[in-house]
C-alpha cells in the first residue's frame, strides 16, 4: 500500500485529503464542539416556551380520558375472549397430569430431531419440573401457542396478499422495515394502555411484534416460486387462484415455515418481556428475583427461559427441514457427545446404552402400529385388496405418529380409570437458589471483588459515560440538532435530514432532551466498548479455528436468549445502577458486532493475501492495512445493529438502575400517564428510526465507494 | 402440510382427551396484586392464603409498582382487590374513593390494621460518632430536614455531585416527592432512586458497614430499625395546604376494591372486612422473607398454621 501510494507522488496531497477527510472533518467539528460548549453558559435547554406551546403528554392524557368509557368497554370485551382462550390452555396444560403434557411436549422434538434433541426435551421440559416452575413454563408456553397461532394466520394471509399486488407490496414494505427497527418493548406500551395488564395485552402486543418475518418470507417464498411454474400449470388449465393454492403456496412451505421459526423466537422474547404488564409465566421469576435482589431465584428462572429458547428454536428449525429424522432407518451409531470424547469408555457405553434401548422403544412403536393397522386392514381387505395395502403402507411410514398417538391415548385412560400418576415427587425438586444466594453474599462482600467491581464501574464512569453525558448536555440543543441533522443530510439527503429534524424538535418540546442526552451517551458508550471488544474477538476467530469453535456455540446461545436473562449475570456480579445497565448493554449488543466482522474478514478474496504477500506484507499488515479497511462495510452493519440493540436495551435496563427515555416509559406506566409513556417511547422510536437510517446509508455509501454492490 | 394435519390431529386429541381435567369453579378465579414492597405481599398473601386453603379460590398475583397504575387496573377490572393502600402517598385515592370525595369507582371495604409512619432517616454514627468502630460525629447538630444544608459535603455521591445525596424512595411510581419536598423546604439535596426496594435496603446497609455517612427515606413498620440504629431526621410538622414541602402524616392503611369485584365475590369481602393485620405481626414476616431471604409463600404459610387463632377470626 505504501508502495503504491508512493508511486503516484503527483496527486499525494490530494490522496491525503482523500485519506484523511474524515479525520479532519471529526476534530474540526470536535473543536467546534468543545468551543460551543466552553462559550455556552446556561443556555443549553430547549426553549421553555417551546416545551409550554407543545403540551403532548397532557393532551394525550385528556384525549384518553375521554376517549376512555368509549374505548375500555370494547377493548376490555376483546380481552376478555384472549383471556378465555388463554386460560383454557393453560388449565389443559396445568391440570393435566405432568406425566402427558411431559410426553406431549417431548414427542415432536424426537419426530422431528431425532434421539438427540428429544433428549434434550426431556432434560429442558423436565428442568421446570424440577426448578418447581412447571405452571409458569406452562403459562408462557400457552402464550407463545396463541400468539404465534394467531401470528401465523394473519401473516401468511398478508404475505399471500403482499405478493399477489404490488400495490400492497409497497404500501406493507415500509411498515414492516419500521416494524423490524422499533424495540421490542415499545410494543407493550400500546397494548398495557388499550388492554391493562395480564395476558391479553401481552397476546396482542406479540401477535404484531412477531409479524414481520413471517409476512416478509410468505411474500418473498411465493414470488420466487419460477414464473416456469406458474405457466406450466396455467397452461394446463389452472385459474390463477388455482396456481396459487395448489401450486405456488406448496413451493412456498418452506420459506414459510423459515418465518414462524424466526417468529417463535420473536414471540419468546416479547411473551417474556411482557412480564413488565403482567403477563404470568416465566418472566415474572425473572422480574420479581432481580426486584428482590435474589439473584439465584432470578437465575433459575433465566436458565428454565434459555432451555425453553434453545428447545423452540431447535424443533422449529428441525420441523423447517424437509425430512423427518427419527433416526430409525439409520446405520450409523448414535452420539451424544462430541467426538473428542469417543475414547472414554463409559460415554461409549452409555451412548450404545442408549441407543439400544431408543431402537427397542423403535420396534415396540412398530409392533403397535402393526397391531393399529390390523383391524381397519383387515375390515377393508373384505372389499378392496388394494386399498388396504396401501392405508397399511400409509399407516406404517407415519409408525412415529402412530405409536405417539397410541401412547398420548393409554396414558390418558390410565389416568383417567386407574389414577396411577402421581404429582411431581417433591424429593426430585431441587432449586439451587439458595446455595447461590450465599455464593453471591460471600462473593460480594469480599473485599477483592468489591475493590474489582467498584474499580470496573467507576472507571466507566468517570472515564466514558460522565464526561459524555456532561459534554452532550453541556453542548446547547439546537447545536447537538443541527449536527445531527447536518450528518443525516450528507449521508442521505432532505429527507432523512427533516426526519432527524422533526425527532429532535419533538424530543425537546416534550422536554424529553435531558433524558434523551441521557440515552444517547448511554447507547455510544455500549456501542464504542463494543466495537473495542468485538471487533479485535472477530479478527481473531476470522484467523483462528479454535477461537472460532469456541465463540461460535456461545454466539448462538447469546442470540436466541430473550433480552431479559441479560441482566441477571450483571445484577449479579455489579449490582443495581447506570453503569451496570451499560454492561448489560454491552454483553446484549456484542454478537453482531463480533460476527460481522468475521463475516467480513473472511469473505474477502483469497488473492488479497496473495498480493500483499507479494508485497512483502507481514500478516499483520496485511490485517491492520487491507483487510480491516476492506472489511470496513461488514462491520458497519454490525454497528448498526450494534446501535439497535442498544437502544432495546435501553427500555429494559431501567430494571437495574438504568436512566434515560426507558425510565420515563417506566414511570408513565407505572403512574397510569399513557402521555408519558408514549413521549417517551415516541423519543425512542424516533431516535431508533434517526440512527438506523444514518448508520445504514452511511455503510451503503462506504460499500458504493468500495466498489462493493 | 403433513405436519399441519398432525398438529391439529395432536391438538383435537389432547383436548378430548385432557378437557375433563379442568377443576376451578367459574367466578372462584381472582387477580391479587403483588406490589413492590415486602410489606404488602406479606399483608396480601395472607389473605391470598384464606382464600386458596379454605375457600377454594384460585388466586393469580400480578407483579406491579404501587401506584397509580394498579389503581388505575383495579377501576378497570384487570385486578380485583387492593390489600394495603397508604393513604398520603396516593392523592388518586380523592379522585377515584368516594370517603376521599372520588367519583365511586373504587369503593375502600376496610382498614387493614398497618399504621404507617414515613420519614427521612441518618445512623446514630452521623450525629453521635461511634468510638468503638472509629467512627468520628461529622453533623453533631443534624435535627432538623433544613439542618443538613450545613453538611451537605458530608452526603455527596457519584450521582449528586456537589449537591448532597438522599436515598430517596425507590420507587418513582410511588409518589413520595422527595425532590419536591427538598426543593420546597430549601435543602440542596439530590434526591436519587435506587429502583427497588432492595436495592434501596442493600444501599443503606452498605454504607452502615462502611461507615459512611447517609441520609436515607424509610418507613415503620420495618425491619430495618432493628438491624441498624437509625435516628430520624425531622421534617416539618404535616400540613396539608404545604405539602410536599412537610413530613408524611400518618397513615391507617387500608383495603379497597372496583364496585364490580364486589358484587361479584361477597365472600372475599366478607374476609377482607375482618381482616386485619398488626405492624408487629408484618414485621416479623417482612423480616423472615427480607433478611433471611426466604419464599413469601413459605413464611405466610408457616406463620398461618401457627397463628390459627388469628385468622380464624378473620372467616366470613
Amino acid at each position: 500500500m505504501q508502495d503504491s501510494k508512493a508511486i503516484s507522488g503527483s496527486t499525494s496531497t490530494d490522496g491525503l485529503w482523500s485519506e484523511y477527510r474524515h479525520w479532519l472533518i471529526g476534530a474540526v467539528v470536535l473543536v467546534i464542539s468543545i468551543l460551543i460548549w466552553k462559550a455556552q453558559g446556561g443556555e443549553t435547554v430547549f426553549p421553555e416556551s417551546w416545551i409550554s406551546a407543545f403540551p403532548f403528554a397532557d393532551k394525550v392524557n385528556e384525549f384518553d380520558r375521554w376517549m376512555r368509557p368509549f374505548l375500555q368497554p370494547t377493548t376490555r370485551a376483546l380481552g376478555a375472549g384472549v383471556t378465555w382462550f388463554y386460560e383454557y390452555i393453560v388449565d389443559l396444560l396445568i391440570f393435566t397430569q405432568w406425566q402427558i403434557v411431559l410426553v406431549v411436549l417431548v414427542l415432536p422434538a424426537f419426530a422431528y430431531g431425532g434421539l438427540r434433541l428429544g433428549l434434550f426435551a426431556v432434560a429442558a421440559v423436565g428442568s421446570w419440573l424440577v426448578l418447581d416452575m412447571w405452571d409458569e413454563a406452562m403459562e408462557t408456553l400457552s402464550l407463545m401457542c396463541i400468539s404465534i397461532a394467531f401470528s401465523a394466520v394473519v401473516g401468511i394471509a398478508l404475505g399471500i396478499g403482499a405478493s399477489q399486488s404490488n400495490r400492497l407490496e409497497t404500501v406493507i414494505k415500509p411498515i414492516l422495515d419500521t416494524m423490524q427497527t422499533l424495540p421490542a418493548y415499545i410494543y407493550l406500551i400500546p397494548a398495557f394502555f388499550l388492554f391493562g395488564i395480564g395476558a391479553p395485552g401481552a397476546i396482542l402486543a406479540t401477535v404484531i411484534y412477531a409479524l414481520p418475518p413471517i409476512v416478509r418470507l410468505t411474500n418473498l417464498g411465493i414470488r420466487q416460486v419460477p414464473a416456469g411454474i406458474d405457466e406450466a400449470a396455467t397452461s394446463f388449465g389452472a385459474t390463477t387462484r388455482q396456481s396459487l393454492i395448489k401450486v405456488k403456496i406448496p413451493l412456498a412451505i418452506p420459506a414459510i415455515k423459515l418465518g414462524i421459526n424466526q417468529t417463535v423466537m420473536m414471540a419468546l422474547a416479547l411473551v417474556v418481556l411482557a412480564t413488565f404488564i403482567g403477563a404470568p409465566g416465566l418472566g415474572d421469576i425473572v422480574l420479581r428475583g432481580m426486584q428482590r435482589l435474589n439473584v439465584g431465584k432470578a437465575l433459575e428462572g433465566g436458565l428454565a427461559i434459555v432451555l425453553m429458547a434453545i428447545l423452540l428454536d431447535r424443533v422449529t428449525h428441525a420441523m423447517g427441514q424437509e425430512q423427518q429424522r427419527t433416526d430409525q432407518g439409520r446405520t450409523q451409531i448414535f452420539r451424544l457427545f462430541p467426538q473428542s470424547l469417543e475414547s472414554l469408555r463409559l460415554i461409549r457405553y452409555l451412548e450404545l446404552g442408549i441407543d439400544f434401548v431408543w431402537r427397542q422403544i423403535g420396534r415396540v412403536g412398530r409392533g403397535a402400529t402393526h397391531a393399529v393397522a390390523l383391524i381397519p386392514c383387515a375390515l377393508i381387505r373384505t372389499y378392496d385388496t388394494d386399498w388396504s395395502s396401501r392405508l397399511r403402507d400409509f399407516l406404517l411410514r407415519h409408525s412415529f405418529f402412530i405409536a405417539s398417538l397410541v401412547l398420548i391415548w393409554v396414558m390418558v385412560l390410565l389416568d383417567a380409570y386407574l389414577d396411577i400418576f402421581g404429582n411431581f415427587p417433591k424429593a426430585w425438586e431441587y432449586r439451587f437458589r439458595t446455595p447461590v444466594n450465599q455464593y453471591m453474599d460471600v462473593l460480594v462482600t469480599n473485599e477483592t471483588f468489591y475493590a474489582i467491581t467498584t474499580g470496573i464501574k467507576k472507571g466507566l464512569y468517570f472515564g466514558l459515560i460522565n464526561p459524555l453525558n456532561i459534554f452532550l448536555k453541556g453542548l446547547p440543543w439546537w447545536y447537538t440538532s443541527l449536527f445531527f441533522v447536518a450528518i443525516a443530510y450528507l449521508v442521505s439527503g432532505r429527507a432523512l435530514a427533516a426526519i432527524t429534524l422533526i425527532g429532535f424538535l419533538f424530543i425537546g418540546a416534550t422536554d424529553l432532551w435531558a433524558f434523551s442526552m441521557i440515552t444517547l451517551s448511554t447507547v455510544t458508550v455500549s456501542v464504542l466498548i463494543c466495537f473495542i471488544v468485538g471487533v479485535p474477538l472477530g479478527v481473531l476467530a476470522a484467523y483462528s479455528k479454535t477461537a472460532d469453535g469456541i465463540l461460535k456455540p456461545i454466539l448462538d446461545t447469546m442470540q436466541t436468549m430473550p433480552v431479559f436473562v441479560y441482566l441477571v449475570p450483571v445484577i449479579m456480579l455489579f449490582g443495581g445502577g447506570q453503569i451496570p445497565a451499560v454492561i448489560a448493554t454491552v454483553i446484549y449488543a456484542i454478537p453482531p458486532l463480533i460476527r460481522c466482522t468475521t463475516l467480513g474478514i473472511r469473505e474477502l478474496p483469497d488473492e488479497i493475501d496473495e498480493v500483499s504477500d507479494s508485497f512483502g506484507a507481514s500478516v499483520f499488515q496485511t490485517l491492520m492495512k487491507v483487510k480491516i479497511p476492506m472489511a470496513i462495510p461488514a462491520i458497519m452493519i454490525g454497528v448498526n445493529q450494534g446501535i439497535m440493540m442498544a437502544l432495546a436495551m435501553e427500555v429494559i435496563t431501567p430494571l437495574i438502575g438504568g436512566k434515560g427515555l426507558g425510565l420515563e416509559v417506566f414511570t408513565g406506566m407505572s403512574t397510569a400517564s399513557i402521555g408519558m409513556s408514549l413521549q417517551a417511547g415516541i423519543g425512542i422510536v424516533l431516535l431508533a428510526i434517526i440512527l438506523d437510517r444514518i448508520s445504514q446509508a452511511w455503510t451503503k455509501t462506504q460499500r458504493e465507494a468500495m466498489g462493493l454492490s | 402440510m403433513k405436519f399441519t394435519f398432525k398438529a391439529v390431529l395432536a391438538a383435537a386429541i389432547m383436548s378430548v382427551g385432557l378437557g375433563a381435567g379442568s377443576t376451578v369453579q367459574a367466578g372462584k378465579r381472582l387477580v391479587l396484586p403483588d406490589l413492590d414492597w415486602t410489606g404488602a405481599v406479606v399483608t396480601c398473601r395472607t389473605i391470598q392464603w384464606v382464600l386458596e386453603n379454605h375457600m377454594d379460590y384460585k388466586v393469580k398475583n400480578v407483579s406491579m409498582p404501587g401506584g397509580p397504575g394498579v389503581w388505575e387496573a383495579i377501576r378497570a377490572g384487570d385486578i380485583d382487590f387492593y390489600c394495603e393502600a397508604w393513604p398520603s402517598y396516593n392523592p388518586i385515592k380523592s379522585e377515584y374513593v368516594k370517603e376521599y370525595g372520588g367519583d365511586g369507582s373504587l369503593v375502600r371495604i376496610a382498614d387493614t390494621g398497618i399504621i404507617g409512619a414515613s420519614g427521612y432517616f441518618t445512623p446514630r454514627y452521623v450525629i453521635e460518632g461511634d468510638s468503638s468502630r472509629g467512627i468520628e460525629a461529622v453533623a453533631p447538630n443534624l435535627k432538623t430536614v433544613q439542618d443538613l444544608n450545613q453538611y451537605k459535603h458530608h452526603f455527596k455521591s457519584l450521582e449528586s455531585g456537589d449537591r448532597g445525596n438522599l436515598i430517596a424512595c425507590p420507587e418513582v411510581a410511588w409518589l413520595c416527592e422527595d425532590q419536591e419536598r427538598m426543593d420546597g423546604l430549601g435543602v440542596d439535596f439530590h434526591a436519587q432512586n435506587m429502583g427497588s426496594e432492595t436495592a434501596h435496603w442493600a444501599e443503606m446497609q452498605a454504607k452502615y458497614k462502611r461507615g459512611e455517612p447517609f441520609i436515607a427515606y424509610a418507613w415503620t413498620p420495618h425491619w430495618i430499625f432493628a438491624a441498624l440504629d437509625l435516628v430520624e431526621v425531622e421534617l416539618p410538622a404535616y400540613d396539608e395546604a404545604k405539602w410536599p414541602a412537610t413530613n408524611w402524616p400518618q397513615d391507617i392503611c387500608f383495603k379497597f376494591g372496583s364496585p364490580a369485584s364486589i358484587e361479584k365475590h361477597p365472600e372475599v369481602v366478607a374476609l377482607l372486612e375482618k381482616h386485619r393485620l398488626t405492624n408487629a405481626q408484618q414485621a416479623g414476616m417482612i423480616y423472615e422473607v427480607d433478611v433471611n431471604k426466604r419464599d413469601v409463600d413459605e413464611v405466610v404459610a408457616e406463620w398461618m398454621e401457627a397463628n390459627e387463632s388469628v385468622w380464624r377470626t378473620w372467616l366470613p
